[in-house]
């Protein structure tokens, strides 16, 4: 759906690029996502998508043109979540919903949306009045107005709480199930694991590994098994390599030991991303 | 409904919901109620006074305050990324201004007949008064963008003020000798002056001619090399880092 090829940016007044070529393709019906720190380049990759930024170098085409190419109508077809809270602060949910929706060609009706993320009830609130959360759950409802075929969504889920978090994750995955695609940015590494079909590492405007979150995972995780088990009253700890756990060594402790708990040593995103760029993702 | 009337209407809806309209209307009120204590020549002095007031003091600040309000609440950004183009979003900008003069000539002009019974030229004040506005929508949209902030915005336009705008109020009192406000036709605020004065008195053809086509050629000026790149380099602001 969109391909990136060589994509340099730099902004006017800073000294040097925010992106230094990168190159990513997002395929149809995928959740594709960018994963690093805060000024990595995350959002001013997203922004260039949505032809917010225009003056980059390097080539980038949605669904076979160049996106330069496009005039409004490339605004028909995508939906854009933001991380800050954008509305109207004096106006209604439902009247900041109605105004943008009045833009599109192509709409769908909010009631489902509202309910779905919990806002239905506070429809007729000014948007002023709501909460970080309830602000950024009326982004997402945003998004989804023009009914779009591709969706940008930068930190969904930052300042949600868990349980409307889980909602909008599933909203998520429903619209790529629904054969929608999907650019997810985020900090937020277990979103990514748990979302993205693949996702990209980003640090210093440049890609450093891309891949779905299990193949990165087994390329480098730590494949162990750690076993916690009691010998005489003493509560004691042994790793073994996946190679092991097929010798009689293992074996025999499952069967010979009382077992409290069996663990994979399944490695984390966050730690596979310090692994492979070197910087912390919270920096 | 067209993408540039859903602008106009959604600028509309929130001029009401902040409260800009009212504080308009206030400024409406004291007009009227100047206009109340005067009485004959004084009075035809001082209506196009307020014409020209409203037109560029009023318009600078109501297109700053939303452009303001706009900035704050980063709607900008979530404009830009539907359909809307940036002709049509600055274009709406400008209906909404001169909407909004509109209602002022229509009030004021009311409430002058009725506690006066004063009329003037409607047919001259109107095309008058709605190419002044465009001009200083153009301009107030301009400073809102190289102003950091709301009084950054004031600051901006009292310094327009005092350069531009006070010696055509000076001249339009009388407080200037004609012979120097002849020169000042150059200054935006007095060609719009003259514009606006033509409703109440006689003006020289030329000199109305004049002032079109200089306003004219300014707005287009203003909004091709003052206004859209300034535009662009503030959506990339406001959505980079």
């Amino acid at each position: 759906m969109i391909k990136v090829k060589d994509l340099h940016f730099k902004y006017p007044r800073n000294e040097s690029n925010t992106i230094n070529g990168i190159d990513f393709e997002i395929k149809e019906g995928e959740i594709f996502g960018f994963l690093g720190p805060s000024g990595a380049g995350k959002s001013t990759t997203q922004k260039i998508l949505m032809k917010l930024l225009r003056e980059y170098k390097g080539e980038i085409e949605y669904r076979g043109k160049p996106l330069a190419s496009y005039g409004d109508e490339f605004y028909q077809d995508i939906g854009v979540s933001f991380e800050m809270p954008i509305s109207f602060s004096k106006l209604t949910a439902l009247e900041n919903l109605e105004f943008f929706k009045n833009l599109y060609k192509n709409t769908v009706d909010v009631e489902p949306l509202l309910k779905q993320v919990g806002l239905w009830d506070d429809r007729d609130k000014k948007a002023g009045e709501y909460s970080k959360g309830m602000k950024i759950r009326l982004n997402f409802v945003r998004a989804l107005l023009n009914d779009p075929k591709f969706l940008c969504l930068d930190e969904p889920t930052n300042g949600i709480d868990p349980a409307n978090a889980r909602i909008m994750k599933d909203m998520i995955r429903d619209f790529r199930n629904k054969g929608g695609t999907v650019f997810l940015t985020s900090h937020i590494m277990s979103d990514m694991d748990e979302l993205c079909d693949r996702v990209a590492f980003i640090a210093d405007g440049k890609l450093r590994e891309m891949d779905s979150p299990r193949n990165l995972k087994i390329k480098y995780g730590k494949r162990s098994v750690k076993v916690e088990y009691r010998e005489n009253g003493e509560l004691l700890t042994q790793e073994f390599s996946m190679a092991e756990i097929k010798t009689p060594v293992f074996c025999d402790l499952l069967r010979d030991k009382e077992i409290e708990t069996l663990h994979s040593g399944e490695t984390t995103l966050e730690e596979i991303f310090i692994k492979v760029t070197g910087v912390a993702l919270r920096a | 409904m067209p993408r540039l009337t859903v602008l106009v209407k959604g600028e509309f809806d929130r001029l009401n919901k902040y409260n800009l309209f009212s504080a308009n209307f206030v400024v409406l009120l004291f007009w009227v109620l100047l206009s109340w204590f005067l009485e004959g020549e004084v009075l035809r002095t001082f209506l196009p006074v307020i014409f020209l007031m409203d037109s560029v003091m009023m318009t600078v600040l109501l297109v700053g305050a939303t452009l303001f309000y706009e900035k704050k609440e980063h709607t900008i950004n979530s404009i830009m990324i539907s359909p809307v183009t940036e002709n049509e979003y600055l274009l709406s900008k400008i209906i909404v201004n001169v909407l909004n003069s509109m209602i002022t000539v229509l009030f004021i002009s009311v409430a002058v007949y009725i506690i006066k019974g004063v009329t003037y030229n409607y047919l001259v004040l109107v095309p008058a008064v709605m190419i002044v506005t465009v001009v200083h929508t153009l301009i107030g949209i301009r400073f809102s963008y190289s102003a950091k902030d709301f009084t950054s915005l004031l600051v901006n336009f009292i310094v327009y003020a005092f350069l531009f705008l006070m010696p055509s109020v000076f001249a339009a009192l009388g407080i200037i000798s004609a012979e120097v406000a002849r020169y000042l036709i150059l200054l935006p605020p007095e060609a719009s002056s003259i514009l606006i004065s033509a409703g109440f008195q006689d003006v020289e053809l030329m000199k109305i001619l004049f002032g079109y086509g200089y306003l004219a050629v300014l707005a287009l000026l203003i909004y091709r090399y003052a206004v859209k790149p300034k535009f662009n380099e503030y959506l990339m602001k406001e959505t980079g880092v």
